[in-house]
């Protein structure tokens, strides 16, 4: 009698309610691929880092510790890392001010321009390099002066380029947050504009400043395409990686230069999760949103100098699509359409077969993301909180160190995993894991959105949870989950880094080729293949633009009905 | 009793958000429970709803016990103060959806939601979206949308507190109109006095997750059990003992011999003003009301708050005597944890 009286209500509850196990099983799944693709290969690469002979110890680490080409590539990732990161921030911020601060017309000229580098497999910036300032580039012959491209001046170029996008959105969410209000407040109270630039301004956008840079620097050091590309002798840690295993086929070599390069990465990340935080408490609700007049000192010396940083992003990738055309360059400038005939093996398969596997990937992912944001809203804080970190995590680890874990995990005949190596499906996972991160607290957002008292509402009109999550929950976020398909899979076509070790001679993907036909001496072909590549990911964009201007017309002409 | 809570108790970690509540509910009744933030209405309304779990007590419907339903399994209607439509789905679609769930078919419910909306009073806005219409307007939306399934309980949770005074008043009218035409029992939570007063059959008056008075809303305004309830249900004078001896000592006579400290209530209403030159109390100062005046007088024993009704000679300096008929007083319990906030 006295233990049924010390009992709880709830466990007096059915232990099969239809609802608790939906719940488990939406948690439970998407938690057991976290495990299995995530969380195990990551334990692997650790084991075979410290794996000598048939034992453990820390031989490994002392053999690279020692090596002088491991500390060369180290020094080279940290300094080609810093002075991206202080480049593409400065360039970035420069953009940003003059997007959300400064009045003058073709804003959205600049916006258009300035994703461009996300749109293509990273190694673009380094062709396009290539072809303006390398050996036969179209500036050097014009100036006659022979430059050496290759190398830390080209591949700095290449990095800025590929991280100033991600610059400008977050410095430009940064600032976009200041209230107007302040800004009148400050004028009233006599504060010149330098001065409310300097007091206001900046402090205020310390935290977008702060996080831009770390992830700028992450970008930088674990970005592959471009160093493999236009890096010449100037190793970093991401090539070093590569030819150690598939150079030099020593797995556990290389898994120690990933646990290295991983260091960095994850003390960026989680530096950069809490300037995040700190600039989310800074948010006010009900902000009067900035209206700049025209200035015209400020408003043209700006719109000028964004203007000139867009015209060398068109510059290094329309040389790329202008290139592709052109029938041999630099001797026969005349255009023809003969490098889209791709004559290393397997054409164009790889092509189609990376939008197969990045449709895939996106389907699947955002299925994926969004049963854990539903089945989290519905677990204890204690249970849901270590769960919601583990969803978090893939972003800190490198795309290499990634690919590395899953060779060494799925390439090795202990587990059933073995069945997934060589086949385009474990390409599709990786590609997902690689970007869980970015897509699940995507979707979490859109879950913050959703206020509790809708699901209670449709709870006590008598929905279980399988019919609230269809008929109110997914409307409420589906732009969020177009956001998410359509990231997932520009990501999936022209990602390299994490997918450049699973690919076979039997299966490539997209960016892989790219860099064979590179490799090849094929220039030409390879940018005539990242032109296609290009081309699939903007229809994809402009496609998502439609779909979510349809959702939104559909909304509002439902109500007019 | 239809509805009924017993020993309901609630924590979350170290707080104590219900400490072995017990209240009921009658058939077609109409219950207020009130009090200020954080006094466990809303965790209570939650329990029965089945939106969260009880740490210990029960609940029962006409004697079956709703511990193990789901709040989607025991047939409730909700309306939130946020209003809560679904924003993807049309007036009708939000009315008719708990019958859509219940497999009710498509004529019956197109039936029933254009009654609904007839009943709310809003017949043209079935195919606009919540978007499209003013708060006051979703919140009737709202309560057709929860009144659709012919609920066995309707339970508000606040529901007029995020509207203009205006419609505020209207709306209130309107829901009492709705639960006496249908006779739903009905389960309100809010914070705000006057509407309890006006809407409830019965008020629950709740402060730090108990009980502190229940009854009839003339039993709370005039018959407060503590000086919480006292201060809660309005303006008051609260005076200690003593300080009735000196401007009062008639009331003395009805205190009772209870345990703990006693406080004489008296609202302003019922002070009764007359001028007179040699009188007590000084005028202070007098604020307008339209209806009434509200009078702060200088006494011996402080400032008194009195109201008087239609014209009034008194002016600002007056002195004035003042009187209380006997049984016009309430002798309360002085409940140290009152919060003075509520003397306003």
């Amino acid at each position: 009698m006295s233990l049924q009286e010390g009992t709880p209500a709830r466990s007096r509850r059915a232990p099969f309610d239809a609802d608790r196990l939906l719940t488990l099983a939406c948690v439970g799944l998407p938690l057991l691929g976290l495990v299995l693709f995530f969380a195990y290969p990551m334990l692997i690469v650790f084991l075979r880092s410290i794996t000598v002979g048939d034992s453990y110890g820390l031989g490994n680490y002392v053999e690279v510790l020692g090596s002088s080409g491991f500390w060369r590539a180290t020094r080279h990732s940290l300094v080609m890392g810093g002075a991206t990161t202080l480049l593409s921030v400065l360039l970035g911020f420069i953009i940003a001010q003059g997007l959300y601060r400064c009045a003058f017309p073709g804003k959205w000229l600049i916006r258009g321009i300035i994703v461009l580098p996300l749109l293509a497999p990273s190694l673009v910036q380094a062709l396009g390099l290539i072809f303006l300032l390398g050996r036969n580039g179209v500036i050097s012959r014009a100036i006659g002066v022979e430059i050496d491209i290759y190398g830390f001046w080209g591949l700095l170029i290449a990095n800025t380029l590929y991280a100033l996008p991600q610059a400008v959105m977050i410095i430009g969410a940064a600032l976009v947050l200041l209230d107007a209000r302040t800004y009148e407040a400050a004028d009233v109270m006599g504060a010149s504009p330098w001065r409310q630039f300097r007091d206001l301004t900046i402090p205020s956008a310390r935290f977008g400043i702060l996080n831009a840079g770390f992830v700028c620097f992450t970008i930088t050091i674990t970005d592959f395409g471009n160093a493999a590309v236009i890096g010449g002798d100037y190793s970093v840690l991401a090539t070093e990686i590569y030819s150690q295993v598939v150079g030099q086929r020593n797995f556990n070599m290389g898994a120690v230069v990933g646990i290295m390069l991983l260091l960095p990465t994850v003390l960026s990340y989680a530096i950069e999760r809490q300037a995040m935080k700190r600039q989310q408490a800074n948010q006010m609700t009900g902000q009067v949103p900035y209206r700049p007049d025209f200035a015209p000192l400020r408003d043209l010396g700006m719109a000028a100098l964004s203007l000139l940083i867009c015209a060398c992003i068109v510059a290094v990738i329309g040389i790329v699509v202008y290139a592709s055309f052109v029938t041999l360059w630099p001797y026969n400038m005349s255009l023809s359409p003969k490098h889209y005939d791709i004559t290393l093996a397997g054409g164009y398969s790889s092509l189609w077969m990376t939008i197969v596997i990045s449709l895939a990937a996106a389907a699947g992912g955002t299925i994926g993301v969004f049963l854990l944001g539903l089945g989290l809203r519905r677990l204890p804080q204690a249970l849901a909180q270590p769960i919601q970190a583990l969803a978090a995590m893939p972003a800190a680890v490198p795309g290499m160190v990634l690919g590395l874990a899953y060779i060494l995990t799925f390439n090795s005949t202990a587990t059933p995993l073995y069945l997934l190596y060589g086949t385009a499906a474990l390409i599709g996972i990786v590609n997902f894991y690689h970007y869980h991160t970015q897509a699940f607290l995507t979707v979490m957002t859109g879950f913050r959105q959703l206020p509790p008292a809708l699901e209670e509402a449709a709870g006590s009109l008598g929905a279980g949870l399988g019919r609230t999550a269809r008929d109110i929950v997914a409307p409420f976020i589906a732009p969020m989950l177009v956001s998410v398909f359509f990231f997932l899979f520009m990501r999936s076509m022209v990602t390299l880094s994490a997918v450049v070790f699973l690919t076979t001679p039997e299966l490539s993907v997209a960016a892989v080729t790219i860099m064979r036909l590179d490799d090849a001496g094929l220039t030409s072909q390879a940018a005539a293949f990242s032109t296609c590549v290009m081309a699939v990911v903007c229809l994809a964009i402009l496609s998502m633009k439609a779909i979510l201007a349809l959702m939104q017309r559909g909304n509002r002409s439902k109500g007019m009905a | 009793m239809y509805l009924t809570v017993r020993d309901a108790t609630k924590t979350y970690g170290q707080f104590t958000a219900l400490d072995r509540v017990s209240i009921g509910i009658e058939k077609g009744e109409f219950v207020c429970l009130l009090g200020p933030s954080g006094c466990g209405k809303t965790t209570l309304l939650r329990l029965i709803a089945g939106l969260a779990e009880l740490d210990g007590g029960e609940i029962t419907l006409e004697g079956a016990n709703l511990s193990e339903l789901p709040a989607r399994k025991r047939g409730f209607g909700i309306v939130f103060q946020s209003y809560s439509l679904f924003p993807n789905m049309t007036v009708a679609e939000n009315i008719g959806y708990g019958l859509k769930i219940r497999g009710t078919a498509r004529g019956d419910i197109a039936a029933r939601v254009a009654e609904l909306l007839e009943l709310v009073k809003l017949p043209q806005v079935a195919q606009k979206l919540p978007g499209q219409l003013s708060g006051g307007q979703q919140q009737r939306i709202a309560l057709a949308r929860a009144i659709a399934v012919n609920p066995r309980v309707l339970l508000l949770d606040e529901p007029l507190s995020a509207l203009d005074a205006k419609v505020r008043a209207e709306l209130r009218d309107e829901i009492r109109h709705v639960q006496r035409s249908l006779g739903i029992p009905t389960l309100m939570v809010t914070h705000d006095q006057e509407e309890a007063l006006a809407l409830a059959d019965k008020i629950i008056c709740m402060n730090h997750g108990i009980v502190v008075q229940a009854g009839t809303p003339e039993d709370l305004y005039h018959r407060p059990a503590t000086r919480f309830v006292a201060e809660f249900m309005g303006i008051s004078n609260l005076l200690r003992p003593e300080e009735v001896s000196v401007l009062f000592p008639d009331l003395l006579a009805s205190r009772p011999a209870a345990k703990g400290a006693q406080l004489a209530c008296i609202r302003p209403e019922q002070i009764d003003l007359t001028p007179a030159e040699d009188g007590a109390a000084r005028v202070r100062n007098i604020s307008f009301l339209g209806n009434l005046r509200r009078l702060e007088v200088e006494s011996p024993i402080g400032l008194l708050t009195v109201e008087t009704h239609g014209s009034n000679p008194c002016r600002t300096g007056q002195r004035v005597a003042l009187s209380v008929a006997p049984d016009a007083c309430t002798w309360v319990l002085d409940d140290a944890s009152a919060p003075k906030a509520a003397q306003a």
